[in-house]
């Protein structure tokens, strides 16, 4: 029902943009987002909220000119006033010469599975009561758990888009999700680990065994010692390898760094880059993706992207909306924002899927002599984009593995690599994929990481 | 702008409200964009039962430093608003400089120019009878050129990277960033770069200038300072802190030389403001003083769990569809007694650092990395040759202890619009006021 009122409204809107003296062109999406979110910390809830908002956004083309305006209200009036507000700044807007048109329709199939009703009329005594499950779960592991925090997240995201050359689509998603840290404490000594889960289906979330399992990891992680920087076998959960990928789809994957000469995928077309282990793909049609949405931001149907291929980038690694596409001739691959995010931005994957392996996490360790085991990457950011270099730090449950086996937790380190030099040789990926968000990841062995600090937890 | 067209001119509204509510001795939350009188009365119905559900969950109830409720209005005095300001006139003015740019060589491959501005009107009401009517504007902007060469890529921002600089000030702050006269020195250095030698991996004196130091700043005292992070609350998420409870008043920070305060009322920071979303009247405090840790931002309820007296006045939302959080106002390094040219004719081996360009900080907000546009190599006393990709690492109380000057001549507030923090997440804009800095014997360059 969200969408087809989205949808009428679109249409209403867009009718009322064409009226206006020269414009030629109209594209626009109406949303609804429902949020409640219960969050905890110190093992009680501390944050409970619930928010509803919608709006429009609206771009005006009038020749080459364009006005964009994202109203976050439905209100008829405000509509009303957008639309004007629009109209005016393409009129004094300077023409893009490299904006060629709003995209033409395509045909499109909605995807099975997106939205589950029980999901969205979850109540707040419902995430209470998984919340204190996770709580007295993380507690009746040892005494040592001193504080259990994170958060249980419900949100719908519905958007409609239509636009004056015939587009109308729409979509909408539910999706549940529960993060837990918990803090553990020995002596002078505290210990951290968090496990998190994500699905479209509010009852497969299981907050027990997300609290279990965190306090498990946590109690091994006090008393850490302290190792020397430089590089390390590495042993990645697949959180960690997430948190990568989800760096490279935005610095490296996207039309916009790859125009701009900041992606090293323009450097590097054709090249086998990275183990010929390793394949990656961005496919919102794919059953282990989280926001199954199968039009991106401009009503245009998302095609599944081959971003990594054996190792390989090429020029179908990259992930355009219809104006970047645009301007190298090209059809747009659906990779334009939703509107739910905001302002467009630059296109990017947010479906992305790592190939899964026939490693468990176990062989992995038992495979490695000395090397370290890592929960999660804490503050990433690229340092040289162009060159893939990320830093950033291990958090949450960070372990020494020697001879095959987890032997000591260690004190919170500082990568600097280049994911070129990282992941070129990935002797063994995870059998297990893992939905985090934007990414389906494996765990994943790497040969070395560079390791050029080190903290004082 | 981008290439010197528009590639978006974009406006936002908003327009919502959100009830905060203690039952039971619980918070609930509940917001809405559908301003209309059933609606209201909705949301108000869900906070409550959301507020109950919290009561299933809590050891303790909540309890709150009182407040002096109060009748009042504030306003951000501008000269110029800058909604009133034609669009093509603040058009015509980025096209300009990326013009400019774009002339200084066919290398510079991308140019951007932003310029930014928001109006937030507030009305805080409270079952405490406080009634405050807020107007909050800024406004700002800046350049950036991108040159790349043989798949090097180098850039250079003014007045400050991530979009420029920006203050709650009228339009009149953004002509006096002067881009157009900026300009040209922005496409060649970014150009300079190109050919510049490659940073140093040494341990070195480091200076930093105001545009770096901010964010050094905001990441390693700013943050930490936070009491609702030091409790835990944002133990999920940005981590905690290592300036835990015990430490206050007693622990070193940094060097005597290093004052640090916590200061909403400073003119044209972009934490600036009246009234925090709690009603409390915007206030300065002391976070570090001679060096010492000796003060949290805080808010009424983080402030009565750590028995302090009263609230530091920093509670924010960024949305009436979100939370008040305890967020940076605008926090500042006081001025030392030095002179900027002064830290570089006094330094014998270092190099200088301007303009971020990466940062990284720890759960703890202890091992930081931060990376600049671009370096000089200083010897003897002046600067010799430029350096590319320069970065520094560090662990704070210890990179703190190593500051022995801070400028007073270049000292000016440095706006950030982008602060995450919370879950769900929630941008803030605030304020960094400062001068250049030197840090002895600091490691800077990426370690081999």
């Amino acid at each position: 029902m969200t969408t087809k009122r989205l949808l009428e409204i679109a249409k209403n809107t867009m009718e009322q943009a064409l009226e206006q003296d020269g414009v030629n062109q109209v594209q626009v999406a109406a949303f609804q987002v429902n949020s409640a979110l219960t969050r905890y910390a110190n093992s009680q809830i501390h944050q409970n909220v619930a928010s509803k908002r919608g709006g429009i956004a609206i771009k005006v083309v009038a020749g080459q000119k364009i006005g964009n305006l994202l109203v976050n209200s439905l209100e008829k009036a405000q509509i009303k006033d957008a639309v004007s507000s629009a109209v005016k700044v393409a009129r004094v807007t300077p023409p893009n010469k490299d904006f060629k048109s709003l995209p033409e329709p395509t045909k499109w199939a909605p995807i099975k599975d997106a939205y589950h009703k029980e999901t969205t009329e979850c109540t707040p005594d419902y995430r209470a009561e998984r919340v204190k499950e996770a709580i007295d779960a993380a507690h009746s592991k040892s005494q040592l758990v001193r504080a259990v925090a994170g958060s249980f997240s419900i949100e719908s995201l519905a958007f409609a888009v239509v636009n004056s050359l015939g587009i109308s689509a729409w979509t909408e998603v539910a999706i549940a999700s529960i993060q837990t840290t918990v803090i553990s404490k020995s002596a002078n000594s505290q210990g951290f680990s968090s496990e998190e889960q994500y699905s479209r289906k509010v009852g497969d979330i299981d907050a027990a065994k997300v609290g279990r399992q965190a306090a498990e990891k946590s109690i091994r992680s006090v008393n850490p010692c302290k190792i020397p920087i430089g590089e390390y076998e590495v042993v990645l959960s697949p959180r960690a390898v997430a948190t990568l990928f989800m760096y490279l789809g935005y610095m490296s994957f996207s039309a916009t760094s790859y125009q701009d000469g900041q992606s090293f995928v323009k450097y590097n077309l054709g090249k086998r880059v990275f183990d010929k282990k390793l394949n990656a793909y961005d496919d919102p049609r794919n059953l282990r993706t989280l926001y199954k949405f199968p039009i991106d931001g401009e009503g245009v149907p998302k095609v599944k992207i081959q971003l990594v291929v054996e190792g390989r980038v090429s020029e179908k690694s990259i992930c355009y909306d219809s104006f970047t596409a645009g301007k190298e001739g090209r059809m747009s691959t659906g990779h334009a924002l939703p509107p739910i995010f905001g302002f467009r931005g630059r296109p990017m994957p947010f479906n992305i899927l790592i190939a899964s392996g026939d490693a468990s996490e176990e062989e992995m360790i038992q495979e490695t002599k000395r090397g370290l085991f890592i929960t999660r990457f804490h503050y990433t950011n690229p340092v040289e984009p162009s060159k893939a270099i990320l830093t950033g730090l291990t958090r949450d449950g960070t372990f020494l593995i020697e001879d095959g086996e987890l032997t000591k937790p260690v004190v919170n380190l500082r990568y600097t690599d280049s994911m070129l030099s990282a992941l070129k040789i990935v002797p063994m990926l995870g059998k297990d994929l893992e939905i985090l968000e934007d990414v389906t990841a494996p765990a994943m062995k790497l040969e070395k990481l560079r390791f050029t600090g080190v903290t004082e937890h | 702008m981008k290439n010197g067209v528009p590639e978006e001119v974009h406006i936002s509204r908003m327009k919502g409200f959100g009830l905060r509510v203690l039952a039971e001795g619980s918070w609930g939350f509940a917001a809405s964009v559908d301003v209309t009188k059933s609606e209201v009365v909705k949301v108000a119905r869900k906070a409550v039962t959301i507020a109950r559900a919290s009561a299933k969950v809590n050891k303790k109830p909540v309890s709150l430093r009182n407040l002096e409720a109060k009748k009042a209005n504030y306003s951000t005095p501008v000269r110029k608003d800058p909604f009133k300001i034609p669009l093509d006139e603040k058009m015509g003015i980025l096209m300009e400089a990326e013009r400019i740019i774009a002339k200084q060589s066919p290398l510079i491959k991308v140019s951007y120019s932003f310029f930014r501005t928001k109006r937030e009107k507030k009305l805080l009401m409270s079952t405490e009878g406080t009634e405050i009517h807020q107007q909050i504007i800024w406004c700002g902007g800046g350049l950036m050129a991108v040159a790349i060469k043989n798949g090097e890529v180098q850039r250079r921002s003014y007045p400050s990277s991530f979009r420029g600089n920006f203050s709650t000030s009228g339009y009149e702050f953004f002509e006096s960033l002067k881009l157009t006269q900026e300009a040209k020195k922005v496409g060649q250095e970014a150009l300079q770069l190109l050919g510049a030698e490659r940073c140093p991996s040494a341990t070195k004196d480091l200076i930093i200038t105001g545009d770096q130091l901010a964010l050094q700043i905001h990441e390693s005292c700013g943050h930490p300072t936070e009491l609702d992070r030091a409790l835990g609350m944002e133990a999920d998420y940005a981590g905690t802190s290592f300036l835990t409870p015990d430490k206050l008043d007693t622990f070193r920070y940094g060097s005597k030389k290093v004052n640090i305060v916590a200061d909403a009322t400073v003119p044209g920071g972009l934490g600036t403001f009246g009234y925090d979303d709690e009603g409390i009247p915007a206030k300065k405090i002391y976070l570090v003083k001679e060096g010492v840790f000796v003060g949290y931002q805080s808010s009424r309820e983080t402030a009565a769990l750590l028995g302090l007296k009263e609230s530091s006045g920093g509670m924010r939302a960024d949305s009436p569809l979100k939370l008040p959080l305890i967020r940076m106002t605008n926090i500042n390094l006081l001025e030392g007694d030095w002179k900027a040219e002064e830290l570089i004719e006094d330094t014998r081996d270092g190099i200088l650092m301007q303009t971020n360009r990466s940062w990284s900080i720890d759960d703890r907000r202890l091992n930081f990395q931060f990376g600049a546009e671009i370096g000089w190599k200083v010897k003897r006393g002046s600067r010799e040759g430029m350096v590319r990709n320069p970065t520094y690492t560090g662990i704070t109380p210890q990179f703190w202890g190593s500051c022995d000057a801070i400028s007073k001549d270049d000292w000016m507030m440095w706006g950030t619009p982008n602060c995450g923090k919370g879950v769900p997440g929630q941008v803030m804009y605030v304020g960094h006021g400062c001068g250049s800095a030197r840090f002895k014997k600091t490691q800077v360059g990426l370690i081999k």
